[in-house]
């Protein structure tokens, strides 16, 4: 179960109202859409300020190398390709950040990161309910994304979803929808969010509420809330709003794995289906009603329309807050209000006046998010280097609250399997064997691996927390032991058989996973490495099957595959070779963004 | 070479010298860690471990340990006497109704919860689910609270289900999830080609890429995570490890526990609590039974009922029945109206939990429902006061607070206190 860290029963202090969308400064009259844009160094200067007003120094900047690795990984998810890496460094203009930035918030990988994060965020690990399609939701959402439709506009395509969920058919185990643009005729894959709470209205009440609003009115689902404006009564009433859906069966008893084809509409009552629970009473009795007194009952058009409406409508406190702030914690580690989802009047923001500015510039600019992108990854505060400036600074994550150093993250589950599969090329190995394709391998893989990191992206978290399974899967797991294997197709092999010394070979492997060169000390040691192994004898070939106790419990999709592939047969030097790129794959540098 | 990669850190840690700052970074990262393990209370332990036998889906009541034959609403089943005056159970729990002495029926069991995962959520936790924090379940409190930081093995596994996490506590303090029993868990034999020799050579390497690292960055996570690699290399080669491994037990053993997964499950957890593992979970899905109810029930029965007992006897021939608590219960009843598809539905308002072992008084049948199995009779019994049970009997403080990363004190039992009439 994912969930915020926040507080609901914190003590603090009397209920406020939310200020209004900035209440502190009075709005400016509206100037020519373009001209009123925010800019990256306008950000800058007000963090500046922030920072002389608090007496804190930041840290240097963060060289090139360092910056390109951590931009394609929070814009794109991946790291750099070995030839984007050596092109950017070798590159003087001084412009060329503010090009990379452009040419990732261009590329098509773009849409494939933020449709996994998006998916992630609404649909969870674990929705796959019959008549669920989490390959229509997600082609749904890579083709608004691809556009860049703006986002109030995917919000309302969200909320206010009507229509057909799937094409039906058998369940698709990768999303081969995903990048091939669009959904198919006739289906709306974003019903199957209202599908995925079809039987528990109050919980998607709730996550609409955080994830759209950043508003935790959860809390009040059991209690009124005890220091917040929120009673039990508001909890209800607007969680009506979510209850009036009817579902319309397509297909009746389809065999077991096909998905279940499913019409969702709107209902001008409460949905007799959850008449029968106990516990959704008050729900199906409240008049729907958003978060600041609106009524939602009476509107033309749906209740679920008008709720919409009312979301993304430009004077909600909330909603370009909450995008803003979240896009703002994904970038520099954290939110103006912490958690990024728990606005509110007793966790007050630090820098209340860049949050205002930035949500009227989100509103003005036409709830552009690449626009929101451009203007905070190209901010100098991001490029700010993780290094403490001295021992005085050397602050515990949680006290760094005005972004002076970068804060240093895990990869996430996507952006550690993405980064695997660009330094190894072990899609390619397994391709070359002919099993699988990528889709495939990289839904089993996450099948297999993703409850690991079962973790919550949105908590504080300020130290490494990680798991044994997770090392244990980095360290020993088939994704490492294929990808760091000499076999055709991968990069290891394409490495060893490129001219060149070992320096030069070492360098590639430097480029290819840590995205940066290596030290004269580093191509040393590792030199000394391979000489080294060449004098030790080869392992005995290890035993089929494992270790004693039978095969392992879960298959691993890509395990053995290295053997099969007759890496044992590899030399000494191929040998040491495998046993850097194992290191450089398990080492920090490589699994955290930094 | 683009020097401002390195450049800066060099000089910083010019100015720094380096040990200094890794170590104050060090000692902050532990810091939180130590603090916790120092103010453990010193409560008296009558329990050295716990094995929860986790009935996902949640079991009727009234089919298993609560029956009500002769009522239109009793089902098919027969209800037979037990070794313990007065507890009558399903005629499909035959093994344990012989070791009825052992056992404390709680009957009087009540919640709120009546949707999956917020039940399964607060009877692991004690809480109810809440946006704002992830509570830690009661193997989370035990791993965080209780165990020995320098174990070979997990101090808290899982066998086929994820259980809940540590929340708060941290991910450290999750369970070791086993998908399945009567094999090696995943990833702990080294990949062919890679002997001890050689995968110390590799780690070696790897340690001196650390160490740069850390001293570039000046990065605590850096430490954490080493920490956690130190434990999974310790893992891997653990000789405790062949706890995992069913085929030195015999097949009279073997076959007592039940030819099935959660059998074997209920095997390896003994064997884990033979080794020091502080808390086991061992999962028995498929009671979520609104269709054809009594068959799979007593299916499932059949799965359940030699297992448990097999367990019971084991623990207690190694002398391990009175330091191991042994607990088995879903996350709610199931109603006592059958519903059109021959099947019961979800049910909070009266169920059952059994206790055995580490403490726990045999024999005893606590609180009742009425004649139908649709409400308590008498006091209910909370979540909260069970977890206070079970707590206590492993040392836990019911009255000891944590505090949380918001700065709000939990405690383990959510203000429940341990039920006395259970207790030896």
């Amino acid at each position: 179960m994912v969930l915020a860290v926040a507080a609901c029963d914190r003590g603090g202090k009397p209920p406020l109202a939310p200020a209004p969308v900035a209440s502190a400064t009075p709005a400016p009259t509206p100037a020519p859409a373009r001209a009123a844009l925010l800019s990256a160094s306008d950000v800058d200067a007000r963090v500046r300020a922030e920072w002389q007003k608090a007496g804190v120094a930041p840290t240097a900047p963060a060289g090139d190398a360092v910056w390109l690795r951590r931009v394609w990984l929070d814009v794109v998810g991946t790291i750099p390709p070995p030839e984007v890496t050596r092109r950017f460094l070798a590159d003087a203009s001084p412009d060329k950040r503010a090009r990379m930035l452009d040419e990732l918030l261009a590329s098509p990988l773009w849409a494939d990161h933020w449709t996994a994060y998006w998916d992630d965020t609404w649909m969870g690990r674990d929705a796959r309910a019959p008549d669920v399609d989490r390959g229509a939701f997600r082609a749904w959402l890579h083709d608004v994304l691809a556009r860049n439709v703006p986002w109030n506009e995917v919000v309302t395509q969200l909320v206010a979803a009507s229509g057909l969920n799937s094409e039906g058919g058998a369940r698709k185990e990768a999303y081969v929808n995903e990048g091939k643009g669009g959904e198919p005729a006739g289906v709306n894959g974003a019903v199957n969010w209202t599908l995925k709470y079809q039987l528990n209205p109050q919980d998607m009440a709730g996550t609409a509420s955080r994830t759209l609003l950043g508003v935790q009115i959860q809390c009040a689902q059991c209690h009124d809330h005890k220091t917040e404006k929120w009673t039990q009564k508001d909890f209800q009433s607007f969680a009506a709003a979510f209850v009036r859906t009817r579902l319309v069966p397509v297909d009746r008893g389809k065999a077991m794995g096909e998905i279940k084809r499913v019409e969702v509409r709107d209902l001008d009552r409460p949905a007799p289906r959850f008449a029968k629970m106990g516990e959704l009473d008050a729900l199906m009795k409240a008049r729907p009603t958003a978060l600041d007194g609106t009524d939602l009952a009476a509107s033309p058009g749906g209740v679920r329309a008008a709720l919409a409406r009312w979301i993304t409508g430009k004077d909600n406190p909330w909603f370009a807050r909450a995008l803003v702030n979240r896009m703002w914690g994904h970038f520099l580690g954290r939110g103006f209000v912490d958690p990024v989802d728990d606005l509110r009047p007793t966790n007050p923001p630090v820098a209340p006046e860049l949050l205002d500015a930035l949500a009227a510039d989100f509103v003005t600019g036409g709830y552009d998010v690449k626009h929101l992108m451009k203007v905070i990854a190209g901010t100098e505060v991001y490029g700010l280097s993780a290094t403490p400036l001295s021992e005085a600074t050397t602050k515990a994550d949680a006290e760094v609250k005005l972004w002076e150093r970068f804060r240093v993250t895990p990869l996430g589950p996507e952006e550690l399997l993405n980064a695997l599969v660009a330094a190894t090329k072990v899609d390619a190995i397994v391709r070359a064997t002919g099993r699988m394709d990528l889709a495939q391998i990289r839904y089993k893989v996450k099948q297999r691996y993703g409850f690991l990191f079962d973790v919550d992206e949105e908590a504080d978290a300020g130290d490494y927390e990680g798991t044994i399974a997770q090392a244990l899967a980095l360290l020993d797991g088939g994704v490492t032991a294929t990808g760091a294997s000499v076999l055709p197709g991968g990069a290891l092999a394409d490495i060893l058989a490129m001219p060149g010394d070992d320096a030069a070979k070492l360098e590639a492997l430097y480029v290819r996973t840590l995205s940066r060169l290596p030290d004269r000390d580093e191509v040393q040691r590792w030199t000394a490495y391979i000489a080294e192994s060449q004098t030790t004898p080869a392992p005995p070939p290890s035993p089929r099957g494992g270790k004693k106790g039978g095969k392992a419990e879960q298959p691993d999709p890509l395990r053995g595959l290295e053997r099969r592939a007759g890496s044992e047969k590899a030399d000494a030097r191929a040998r040491a070779y495998e046993d850097v790129l194992w290191a450089l794959l398990n080492s920090s540098e490589f699994v955290l963004n930094h | 070479m683009d020097d401002r990669d390195y450049g800066i850190s060099r000089r910083g840690v010019l100015r720094l010298g380096t040990s200094a700052v890794f170590g104050s970074l060090v000692a902050r990262w532990l810091a939180p860690r130590v603090a916790l393990a120092a103010d453990a209370p010193a409560q008296k332990a009558r329990a050295q471990a716990c094995i929860l036998l986790w009935l996902n889906g949640g079991p009727s009541h009234i089919d298993t340990f609560d029956p009500k034959p002769g009522r239109t609403t009793g089902g098919p089943f027969k209800a037979i006497r037990t070794r313990a005056p007065g507890m009558m159970l399903s005629e499909h729990l035959p093994h344990l109704a012989e070791r009825g002495d052992r056992l404390a029926v709680v009957r009087s069991m009540s919640s709120k919860e009546g949707n999956h995962l917020r039940a399964q959520y607060f009877v692991h936790t004690g809480y109810a689910p809440n946006p704002t924090l992830v509570h830690p379940s009661l193997g989370g409190w035990t791993s965080a609270r209780l165990s020995d930081p320098q174990a070979e093995l997990p101090s808290f596994v899982s066998i086929g289900g994820p259980s809940f996490g540590a929340g708060f506590l941290g991910v450290q303090n999750g369970p070791f999830v086993l998908q399945k029993a009567g094999a090696p868990p995943a990833d702990v034999s080294l990949p062919p080609g890679v002997d001890r020799a050689r995968f110390d050579r590799r780690r070696a390497a790897l340690d001196a890429m650390e160490e740069r690292f850390a001293r570039e960055t000046g990065e605590a996570k850096v430490e954490g995570r080493r920490q956690v690699y130190a434990k999974a290399v310790r893992l891997m080669q653990a000789p405790k490890l062949d706890a995992f491994d069913l085929t030195s037990e015999s097949d009279a053993t073997r076959a007592a526990y039940g030819d099935t997964d959660f059998g074997r499950g209920c095997l390896v957890a003994r064997r884990l609590v033979e080794r020091g593992v502080k808390f086991v979970e061992v999962v028995l899905d498929g009671w979520d039974t609104h269709q054809n109810d009594f068959e799979r029930t007593q299916k499932l029965m059949a799965t359940l009922d030699p297992a448990f007992a097999a367990l019971l006897d084991d623990l207690g021939a190694r002398k391990l029945g009175g330091s191991t608590l042994v607990a088995c219960m879903g996350e709610f009843g199931r109603t006592p109206r059958i519903n059109g598809n021959d099947g019961r539905d979800h049910w909070p308002q009266a169920w059952s939990a059994v206790l055995s072992g580490g403490g726990i008084r045999g024999g005893v049948v606590h609180g009742a429902t009425d004649e139908d199995g649709a409400s308590v009779v008498g006091p209910a019994t909370s979540v909260p006061a069970l977890m206070a049970t079970m707590a206590s009997l492993l040392g836990l403080d019911p009255a000891h607070s944590e505090m949380t990363p918001v700065g709000r004190p939990i405690s383990v039992t959510n203000g429940g206190s341990p039920i006395r009439a259970l207790l030896l």
